[in-house]
């Protein structure tokens, strides 16, 4: 076991290096847990990223896994609350300061021409997710009668999501 | 602050963002658009402006879906508002990690949930493609916005650029253009 305060102050350090993006941690995370601490194989850590990719949370929630191995559930906790205090407290700031910044005419134009490239974020997201996941006929029509509830009806996603879950379970 | 008329309980923002953190499988973009879907139409916490600002600036600084939780948080009620809504988002994911990881660690082996993924990621994808189109109606005007989202598309599908540096070259062709366009004008 490992003490909290050392797993504490590696997962602070990671939270700090992963402003950025997601696909920076796997790499990163891959050699501290594997190669450096010794604390999982690559078949677990293989394994746990898989498990977190299953939660709607952040890849970042590979840390829950690793704190886990390291140190149990106390260990998961410490792990999660570091590796995020980081971009939370970032992202606060951003918040704080949204409101002044707006204001001024060269930033606020700046962020109102930055938008079209976000909707086509959006977009490239669907695509990508498209990809890696629709693979038949069944696919396509759970995509299409999501679409039509989505776009014609004000149904909650939550409900919708859920049910698609069940629909997935009983077919598969 | 925001200057909303009625104030949003922290508890209203907890709970909501808990759902969200509970039923958003799919993560990343399926969070934001489930939040955009939430807060900006259902409830109107938030412009839909405001909601994108915020998402630009969250894909810039790391975990997006995190970050999109914690502006729409700040936006409401301030720094407790934006921690209350973090903290709500993750807490499912962390039990139910935390839950696998007991089981795995336990039994060495992984719980076969990747079957109900399989119905619940095309719907996904159905809600992530709505907010697309609602985002793209209000956001995409004219000939250069429609190039820029174009881009931005092909720029993340096929060159495989991260959402970041999209973004930042987004933004500064956006100075660039506005720079000419006040020399002309």
């Amino acid at each position: 076991m490992t003490s909290l305060l050392t797993i504490a102050w590696i997962y602070f350090r990671i939270g700090l290096m992963f402003v950025g993006g997601g696909y920076v941690l796997i790499p990163l995370l891959n050699h501290i847990m594997v190669e450096q601490y010794r604390w999982l194989t690559l078949r677990q850590f293989l394994d746990g990223l898989a498990l977190s990719q299953l939660t709607p949370g952040p890849l970042a929630m590979l840390a829950t896994f690793t704190g886990f191995r390291a140190g149990g559930f106390p260990g998961a906790l410490v792990a999660t609350v570091c590796i995020f205090t980081p971009c939370v407290v970032l992202m606060l700031a951003v918040g704080r300061n949204y409101n002044r910044l707006r204001k001024i005419d060269i930033i606020g134009s700046t962020l109102d021409g930055l938008l079209p490239a976000v909707v086509g974020l959006v977009a490239a997201a669907a695509w990508n997710l498209g990809v890696s996941s629709l693979s038949g006929v069944k696919e396509f029509l759970i995509l299409a009668a999501g679409f039509a509830i989505f776009k014609w009806t004000k149904v909650t996603p939550m409900i919708v999501i859920l049910g698609a879950g069940v629909v997935g379970l009983l077919l598969n | 602050m925001s200057d909303n008329v009625k104030r949003v309980s922290l508890t209203d923002i907890f709970l909501t963002f808990t759902v969200i953190g509970l039923t958003g499988f799919g993560g990343g973009m399926a969070i934001v658009a489930m939040v955009e879907r939430i807060c900006v139409r259902e409830k109107g916490w938030i412009s839909a402006e405001e909601f994108m600002h915020g998402l630009a600036f969250g894909q810039i600084l790391g975990p997006f879906s995190l970050n999109v939780c914690t502006f729409t948080g700040h936006h409401l009620r301030g720094i407790r508002g934006g921690i209350i809504a973090a903290v709500g988002f993750i807490f499912p994911s962390f039990l139910l990690v935390s839950l696998l990881s007991w089981i795995y660690f336990t039994y060495n082996k992984l719980p076969q949930l990747q079957a109900a993924l399989k119905g619940t990621n095309p719907v996904i994808i159905g809600l992530i493609v709505v907010v697309a189109i609602d985002m793209g109606r209000k956001q995409i005007k004219g000939k250069s916005s429609a190039l820029l989202a174009l881009v931005a598309f092909g720029a993340s599908v096929f060159l495989k650029l991260n959402a970041a540096w999209v973004l930042l070259g987004a933004a500064f062709w956006s100075i660039c253009s506005s720079y000419v366009r006040r020399r002309l004008g």
